[in-house]
């Protein structure tokens, strides 16, 4: 430092720079450190989600900070605490949401438990044995966002595949459950997704969900109808069993389809309701625009007719019976059967097509029916389909000197006539046949018969005595004939014997001497014969004797 | 306590830290390099506290998010599950391998955090000029210094089970962001151990002083 001490000290001015800065090089190490743990921190604030609560019936397999919520299998949260809520009623799930899942907790989300469930339709969940329940998630369509959901007690059947919804409208549920399937020809298309009474109470309402792209298959023109279990009817018809899938058998199921007489009809948009029918056959029915409905009254009993039994007319179906009731009738004060039938004109009349009958006038229908009842004598009766259910169903047929009948125009639906129906005819001629046995004197009868059989039996008695004289007398008499007889033969044959034995024994002289005599008389007859031949070339020796010389 | 001894820079000679050769400096700023194995000379390290400030600073902003973040993903069976830590700490302790837990809460969160109290105490010592306990704060540099090598630990047991435990789809362990800084923290102490220079420990019990910040 003290170089020279002339130069008044003063610090000479260096050549080489001051190299070093005031703040190291090294402090870019902790300035980096900091940016890199605040930016993770930075990060992680940015990528924190909201928290969510879910209401839940129970928490089962909900761990705090070990279940998630899964939407399309993808991890959107995690549960961070389970508690009860505050009346201890519930259970509330709070729930940190990815942020990128954020957006989707909208007022109608869904949450549900998803546990292994096993049901008839299958089983779900499978992944849940590994990994412990989590909590479902269904996306909603609401844009309001919202932090706090209740759960679900059963997880949504659909989640968000395409496919529209349907609205049937049944009588009754029959054996339909959720998650029943949906057939378009036998061909599972979708499923039952919920049900629920209609607003007046009076039918069900039953919500399917048909996936695209069977969707589309659903028109102004299908129909729908049940396929739950066995369907085995007894009609008129004859016995019809049938019966789709085996899961449809058990847990019910739906189908649909188009009737092959319709046209192709429009899509229809999603919630349309449709009617839901019992079976195929009743759900395939065509319409018919001429359709009408008439009234019968019978006197008769009707046990056996159903509703959906047939009516023909001449032995075709025409229609069908659509109810069937009691009514009291005004003018006796007696209770009779009510019959409401459909009729169908266009099923069984070659002649109409369905342009044709849109044209046909009320007017021109009522004349044609008048000349047919009021002029022709066409009456509905109550005829046996099947003799071994007694199932009836209402026949239409012209009946010769039927008594004369007015329509009532005024009222609806109009009532037709009738007359006793076969079997109630044949319950009439049975009743009389009744009748008849019952007048017949069958106790002068029953004496008279037991006076016959108490004659019969004295003759028979007669007989016997006679039968028994014989046996006792006659039959030992012809037996010593016959010991007599039997002897008499006995002493023949031995002298038959005797006498084979006395000319033909081997040794006996008898056969010899016969023998002999026998050559003899041989011998005569040939000299016999010589004598005759001689005599018949000479006859002449008769008179001159033999002459000399010549044989 | 210690009695004052002379020191090489008090004589104006310069050790070499290399082959701690004793030589003239060639100027009392620029002592130059070492005539045996040329290394370059200095009284002492080059901003031997600033340098070690930094470090320390840096390693205790990455202390943080080395206990915060998950050192291990543990996916067992579908389940991921994140450990920290002290995570892993209170699993042994309640699992009831409390001597494990005591392995690993003091090898891997005491040592690092007692690694940086002690740097830090003996930069303050250094920077207010204090005499007092110089012998034991030199061993307790000696400690930092031995023990920093072995702070890994953690790090490798970490990316041994990592590499070891992949039984897809049952179990599968993958490393966290967590052990990253971890292996920063044990990186920038031994770092900042060695930027240390202990022989400023001395220097204030010395009556002239040589800075050299």
């Amino acid at each position: 430092m003290a170089d020279d001490k002339d130069q008044n000290e003063l610090p000479q001015a260096t050549v080489v720079r001051r190299k070093r800065t005031r703040v190291s090089v090294v402090w870019i190490i902790p300035i980096l450190a900091a940016v890199v743990a605040v930016g993770i921190v930075v990060q992680r604030v940015l990528s924190e989600g909201p928290s969510i609560y879910i209401i839940l019936k129970s928490a089962q397999g909900i761990e705090a900070g070990k279940t998630f919520i899964k939407y399309k299998d993808v991890d959107i949260g995690q549960v961070t605490s389970v508690e009860l809520s505050e009346n201890y009623g519930r259970v509330v799930v709070k729930a940190k949401i990815a942020k990128h899942a954020a957006g989707l907790m909208v007022a109608d989300a869904k949450f549900w438990i998803v546990e292994p469930r096993i049901s008839l339709t299958g089983i779900s969940g499978l992944s849940t044995l590994l990994s412990g329940n989590y909590i479902g998630f269904q996306a909603g369509a609401s844009t309001d966002a919202q932090r706090s959901f209740v759960g679900l007690d059963e997880p949504p059947p659909i989640t968000d595949q395409q496919g529209r919804k349907f609205v049937l409208r049944a009588p009754s549920l029959g054996s339909l459950s959720v998650a029943a399937p949906v057939y378009y020809r036998q061909f599972g298309v979708g499923q039952v997704t919920g049900f629920n009474l209609a607003q007046d109470g009076r039918s069900v309402e039953i919500t399917i969900f048909v996936n695209s792209p069977y969707d589309k298959y659903v028109t102004t023109e299908t129909r729908f109808w049940n396929v739950s279990g066995i369907n085995v009817s007894f009609g008129a018809d004859g016995i019809d069993v049938h019966t789709d899938s085996i899961v449809a058998l058990i847990a019910g199921g739906l189908a649909f389809d188009m009737p092959s007489f319709a046209s192709p009809g429009a899509q229809v948009p999603a919630d349309t309701v449709f009617p839901l029918y019992r079976t195929q056959a009743i759900a395939m029915k065509q319409p018919d625009p001429l359709e009408r409905r008439f009234v019968l009254f019978f006197d008769e009993p009707v046990r056996g007719l159903s509703v959906g039994a047939p009516v023909t007319l001449l032995g075709l179906t025409a229609g069908e019976v659509t109810d069937v009731s009691l009514s009291l009738n005004p003018r006796t004060q007696t209770y009779r059967s009510r019959v409401l039938i459909t009729f169908r004109p266009q099923t069984v009349f070659a002649s109409l097509d369905k342009a044709d009958a849109s044209k046909v006038t009320m007017q021109a229908r009522n004349r044609d029916l008048r000349l047919q009842v009021e002029e022709r004598g066409l009456r509905g009766q109550l005829q046996t389909g099947s003799l071994l259910t007694g199932e009836l169903y209402v026949a239409f047929n012209y009946v010769p000197n039927a008594p004369k009948v007015k329509i009532d125009w005024s009222k609806d639906p109009l009532e037709l006539p009738v007359v006793p129906g076969g079997l109630a005819t044949i319950e009439a001629k049975l009743a009389s046949i009744l009748t008849k046995i019952d007048n017949m004197p069958l106790d002068a009868i029953g004496i008279d018969v037991r006076n016959a059989i108490s004659t019969l039996n004295a003759t028979l008695k007669d007989a016997d005595t006679l039968i028994k004289r014989v046996d006792t007398q006659w039959v030992p008499e012809g037996t010593k004939t016959l010991e007599v007889l039997h002897k008499a033969i006995v002493d023949a044959d031995r002298a038959v014997v005797n006498a084979d034995a006395t000319f033909f024994a081997k040794d006996s002289p008898a056969p010899q001497d016969l023998r002999d005599t026998l050559q003899e008389v041989a011998r005569a007859a040939r000299a016999v014969r010589i004598l005759v031949d001689y005599l018949e070339r000479h006859p002449e020796m008769l008179i001159r004797g033999k002459p000399e010389g010549n044989p | 306590m210690t009695p004052a001894l002379a020191t090489a820079a008090q004589a104006g000679l310069v050790s070499c830290e290399a082959c701690h050769l004793l030589s003239q400096p060639a100027s009392a700023t620029e002592p130059g390099f070492c005539r045996r194995c040329g290394e370059e000379l200095e009284f002492r390290r080059h901003a031997s506290i600033e340098k070690t400030w930094a470090l320390i600073i840096a390693a205790a902003i990455c202390y943080i998010p080395a206990n915060v973040l998950p050192v291990l993903n543990t996916t067992s069976l579908g389940v991921s599950e994140p450990d920290t830590i002290l995570g892993g700490v209170a699993f042994l302790y309640s699992s009831g391998s409390w001597p494990l837990a005591l392995i690993v809460l003091v090898a891997s969160v005491m040592i690092p955090l007692g690694k940086l109290v002690a740097l830090v105490y003996l930069l303050l010592s250094v920077q207010r000029g204090s005499v007092a306990n110089s012998r034991d704060r030199t061993r307790l540099y000696r400690m930092v210094e031995f023990i920093g090598r072995w702070s890994m630990l953690d790090v490798f047991v970490d990316t041994f089970t990592v590499a070891l435990v992949q039984l897809q789809p049952l179990m599968s362990v993958a490393p966290g962001t967590g052990v990253l800084f971890f292996a920063a923290v044990v990186v920038l102490t031994m770092l900042a151990a060695e930027a240390f220079d202990p022989r400023l420990i001395w220097d204030p019990s010395n009556p002239h002083r040589i800075r050299h910040g």
